[in-house]
């Protein structure tokens, strides 16, 4: 008899489910962020290919589920309208999803024919052949030196070839709670690792459960973007760098992040948590300090919701004055074998142009791969120009084929002492261990063309 | 079993014409769709594919190059020994809890039947799902802890600390387990007839002996098959550990499985994905023989 | 059940004043225990996902939502994907039942049953190939499926995944036909039944119990799969529900109320269905004592 009272409420919950489902589909979910959609964008996306005759066929992976989810299905729209011979037809596929298809396609020939790519990972599937050398292409169009080098770069193999077009850039920066910076008695923002690493104890309180710092340490990609800044930083005017990782520079700025877990002011936890979770720290009040990436400043008014005052400002990574950063961001490429090697160029082309560059970078929140564009954010304007210039100084992941092998090395270290409590120096000799080899064989690019060239 | 007279050749022939059309279709199924992957794994591992000559096509045989460097590495090994643990413990409790809840719910009382059923959702989970449940309860401030700290002690780091996060995914799999293993192992001991206790009750025998001398040796093909199929589920486990704390921190709950899936789908290390992968077959291989002696024995009986 | 209402009296003087009414009451309340400890990482998934923001994220925890907010749910219901997801998941759990019974059970017959040479083989066979990670399977499995022109229809993660299946269903099913009388399918042959005949009309009712697990078994194994499903079907109008784990957890991170409401939403289908389900398998299982 109990029984039966469960099956009827849960069969009342599931009929209740379904028919929210119903009455909400049909309004479209164009949420609270300040992108304008212009409604049903699947279906549109079909009555492109009104034209009768040839018309070609192209298929689109890519990963955007945010804001920037509805845009990339605009612009698909809008290109083949434009291009009544072209029909390009635009899925959604997780990243890790995407990065399984990769290679799996690798093998078997049967991929997309462009496909979206995390930066760092694009040198490895470049060397598995999935993207397409599209160099005589792209040089005949004649916009690639309109490109910061660092995105470029990690489109292109060690012999230079390109093999596809950096759509958008970010990078990370530091978000500050103003509020509680005010409560341990400062007036001003950080400056220099040392005085950072004196604010993050200030700011730290056991009593309330608020850290000095969140930032993501997991044990993935994720980690290694957000622990570089600190190795490879500035200090004692020597800069840090992957190829010389067990350098004092390195191991200064690891052990600085091991003291923080050592002594309370940053959660152990962070060694399980992803970007997105280091953020929800941050905007529910219960660190002090973030290390934000440039694609959170579209949410965070939002999910802060008024609670307290923050600011973005430059990672405080080294010496006085001294900044250090890593550059992330999406490539797009022709993914090998297609048949429509001619059109996924010029859509390629299309999407990374001037006008598109600036429109997508304003809605998503992302910063332009072009030195041409000058977007304006309406949002968050303070905050940007910060990301902006924090660019400038912002380090490539790579490109390298084996970068996720290094990333492996240099995680595994950071938390081998967060966790275990190694010293940094004995921790980053072990990754050295690994890393070496693989660079002596195969070198990482000069690290001088990292930086952007914005002028 | 019925004994077929050795004269009656045609019948047995029958007989066995009959089995074999109603194993076949299932064998050659799973000869075509898994048949080939095996084999694909165990030339791959015999080969040096990686992200550096995928493409050149230049990889060649290196022999039993890729199990020396593994079986050697510090690293596999202590992977190897996340699994034996894991699994060995997970199979004793979720066996053992789950013996005693399959004894308790085969009775019959008022509640015997919904409660049975209700406990089963544990194991109808997804188990990216569990994951990520286990991944909130064992958070610091999570559940787990805040019970503990209700009767004063003062929980560990679950997931961070390199010696408890085994642990909380074990306890994880457990309750997906023992759901699990109540399941087969019930329908088992409601096919034994009641008449047989009863028939012994009236002897004298205790609980323990009637356990001891009826339940188990009635039960033993189904308590075989239970523990064949827990191993193996549980010696290539993968999805909780991807989920719940994506093998780390630092290995402490990679296994075979996340291990086998980081070499050859995050590093392109093709050849020593699959070489792992082999190494994991090579164990279950190992324990499906026993399993099959001992049918065997059963047969002869 | 009926017990106390032949000897004319109510449930709570059957419960309370006789010896099998006590020892009912000690067992349910023994029951009920193991429900509450068994069941509470459930409950504790349902009032996560009915939490709001503030309090997911509050500093002290709460075992109840003392905000109540549907909006976790209903973030996830809105994904414009979620009533094709939902009937996706529905065709991958039923294809891969109807491939695992229609496989798996003769095959349990067969091997359970009959005395052919090489059974062992078989059985190692069987055993064997569920001895690989489902991960290393992707890429040689694509390579198959590539062939017999299977991607992107709804067979192909169903044929993957009744490959685990039908192993489990030929394991544990062999037991069930072993422990059946032979008299009983003897009978049937010398009546004139067929092989066939005998398996369906004797055999299978004998051993309905056990084929309901499996049907439930391979059903969940459907419905749960992701890594196969995602694989082999990259059309976002072929993903299961299963598939939006990734979208929610790399969208939320620890947005605990929206991951949790995400797992409730697929567990509550299967709840259902086995709820009505389990009162067969109950009826199967108690038949005898209830006429007793």
């Amino acid at each position: 008899m109990k029984k039966k009272a469960i099956s009827v409420i849960l069969a009342g919950a599931m009929a209740l489910t379904l028919g929210a489902c119903g009455s909400s589909s049909s309004t479209s979910s164009s949420s609270s962020s300040d992108v304008v959609t212009t409604g049903a964008t699947s279906t549109a996306t079909t009555s492109g290919s009104s034209a009768n005759g040839d018309v070609e066929e192209l298929s689109l992976w890519h990963y955007f589920d945010a804001a920037d989810g509805p845009m990339i299905d605009q612009l698909v729209n809008e290109f083949n309208k434009e291009n009544p011979d072209i029909h390009v037809t635009a899925t959604f596929v997780s990243r890790e999803e995407l990065m399984n298809q990769y290679t799996v396609g690798a093998v078997s020939g049967e991929l997309p024919d462009i496909g979206m790519v995390d930066s760092p990972d694009m040198a490895s599937y470049i060397k598995l052949g999935v993207f397409e050398d599209i160099t005589d292409e792209l040089n005949d169009w004649g916009q690639l030196d309109k490109f910061y080098a660092g995105p470029l770069e990690s489109c292109k193999d060690s012999d230079g070839k390109v093999y596809g077009l950096p759509q958008n850039s970010n990078c990370l920066a530091l978000a500050v709670n103003m509020d509680l910076l005010k409560k341990a008695g400062y007036d001003h923002t950080p400056t220099s690792a040392k005085e950072f690493a004196e604010m993050v104890a200030a700011t730290t309180d056991a009593s309330t459960s608020t850290y000095g710092f969140a930032m993501s340490a997991v044990s993935n990609e994720e980690g290694t973007f957000q622990l570089l800044p600190w190795l490879c930083a500035t200090r004692d005017g020597k800069k840090g760098s992957v190829s010389d990782i067990d350098s004092a520079t390195c191991s200064e700025g690891l052990q600085m992040l091991g003291d923080f877990v050592k002594n309370g002011y940053m959660s152990k936890e962070v060694v399980n948590w992803g970007q997105s979770d280091a953020y929800n720290q941050f905007t529910s009040g219960k660190a002090a300090f973030e290390e934000l990436g440039t694609w959170q400043l579209p949410t965070i008014a939002d999910d802060v919701n008024g609670a307290f005052n923050y600011q973005v400002v430059l990672l405080p990574t080294g010496d006085e004055g001294t900044t250090s950063s890593v550059i992330g961001g999406e490539n797009f490429g022709v993914c090998a074998g297609s048949k429509h090697k001619e059109a996924a160029v010029k859509f390629l082309e299309y999407f990374c142009s001037k006008e598109e560059e600036k429109s997508w970078s304003e809605g998503a929140g992302k910063l332009p791969t072009r030195s041409d564009v000058t977007p304006n954010y309406s949002y968050e304007q303070d905050a940007f120009k910060v990301f902006q210039e924090e660019m400038n100084s912002a380090m490539a992941r790579g490109p390298h084929a084996e970068w996720p092998t290094i990333s492996e090395a240099i995680y595994t270290a950071a938390q081998s002492v967060m966790v275990n409590g190694n010293t940094a120096k004995d921790a980053l000799k072990t990754a050295a261990g690994t890393i070496d080899p693989i660079l002596k064989e195969n070198p990482l690019p000069a690290e001088s063309s990292t930086s952007s060239t914005e002028s | 079993m019925g004994n077929t007279p050795k004269k009656m050749k045609s019948v047995s022939q029958k007989q066995t014409r009959e089995g074999y059309a109603f194993i076949l279709p299932a064998f050659i199924y799973l000869l075509v769709v898994v048949g080939y992957p095996i084999v694909y794994n165990f030339v791959l591992s015999f080969k040096d594919l990686n992200v550096q000559n995928f493409k050149l096509g230049t990889s060649k045989f290196v022999g039993f190059q890729n199990y020396a460097e593994i079986l050697t590495d510090p690293k596999f090994q202590l992977i190897f020994r996340n699994t034996i643990i894991f699994t060995v413990v997970c199979l004793v409790f979720q066996f053992s809890v789950g013996f005693l809840l399959a004894i308790f719910f085969s009775k019959k009382f008022t509640l015997a039947g919904p409660v049975r059923g209700l406990l089963l959702i544990g194991y109808m989970m997804p188990m990216s799902v569990t994951g990520l449940l286990g991944q909130n309860i064992f958070s610091n401030t999570g559940l787990v802890n805040d019970l503990l700290s209700k009767i004063g002690i003062a929980g560990p780091e679950w997931l961070v600390n390199t010696h408890t996060a085994l642990i909380a995914v074990i306890i994880m799999n457990c309750w997906v387990g023992i759901p699990f293993n109540m399941l087969l192992l019930i329908s088992g001991l409601t096919g034994i007839s009641p008449e047989i206790y009863e028939s012994s009750a009236l002897d004298g025998a205790t609980k323990f002996q009637q356990f001891r001398y009826m339940t188990l040796p009635l039960m033993k093909s189904s308590i075989a098959a239970t523990l064949m199929l827990g191993f193996i589920y549980t010696f290539r486990a993968f999805d909780l550990m991807y989920i719940m704390t994506s093998g780390g921190p630092l290995n402490s709950t990679d296994v075979l499985g996340t291990y086998s899936y980081e070499l050859s789908f995050t590093q392109f290390q093709f050849s020593k994905g699959s070489t792992v992968a082999i190494i994991l077959f090579i164990c279950l291989f190992i324990v499906g023989l026993f399993y099959l002696r001992l049918l065997m024995k059963e047969d002869e009986e | 059940m009926d017990t106390y209402n032949e000897k004319g009296m109510t449930k709570s003087q059957w419960l309370f004043h006789t010896h099998e009414g006590r020892i009912d009451l000690r067992n349910g309340i023994l029951a009920v225990v193991i429900a509450v400890i068994g069941l509470f990482p459930i409950y504790w998934m349902l009032q996560l996902s009915f939490k709001s923001d503030q309090e997911t994220f509050g500093k002290i925890i709460t075992y109840f939502p003392h905000q109540f907010s549907v909006s976790p749910w209903l973030q996830n219901l809105q994904d414009k994907a979620f009533l094709s997801s939902l009937k996706n998941s529905f065709i991958n759990g039923f294809l891969t039942m109807a491939i695992t019974i229609i496989l798996g059970v003769p095959a349990a017959y067969g091997m359970g049953r009959y005395k052919v040479k090489g059974r062992n083989a078989f059985l190692l066979t069987f055993l064997v190939t569920q001895m690989l990670p489902a991960s290393l399977m992707l890429t040689p499995m694509y390579l198959i499926f590539n062939k017999l022109h299977l991607l992107g229809t709804y067979f192909a993660p169903p044929i993957a995944i009744a490959s685990a299946a039908i192993p489990f269903a030929v394991i544990t099913l062999r037991p069930y036909f072993k422990s059946v009388p032979v008299s009983l399918d003897e009978a049937a042959r010398v009546d004139g039944c067929t092989a066939i005949r005998s398996f369906f009309s004797v055999m299978v009712p004998a051993v309905k119990t056990g084929i309901i697990t499996i049907v439930v078994i391979s059903f969940l194994n459907g419905w749960n799969d992701l890594v196969f499903s995602m694989t082999f079907n990259v059309k976002e109008n072929m993903r299961p529900l299963t598939a939006n784990i990734y979208k929610f957890k790399n969208k939320y991170g620890t947005k605990w109320n929206c991951i949790m409401a995400y797992g409730s939403i697929l567990v509550i289908p299967v709840i259902i269905m086995f709820v009505f389900l389990q009162k067969y398998i109950v009826g199967g299982m108690t038949a005898g004592a209830v006429k007793e």
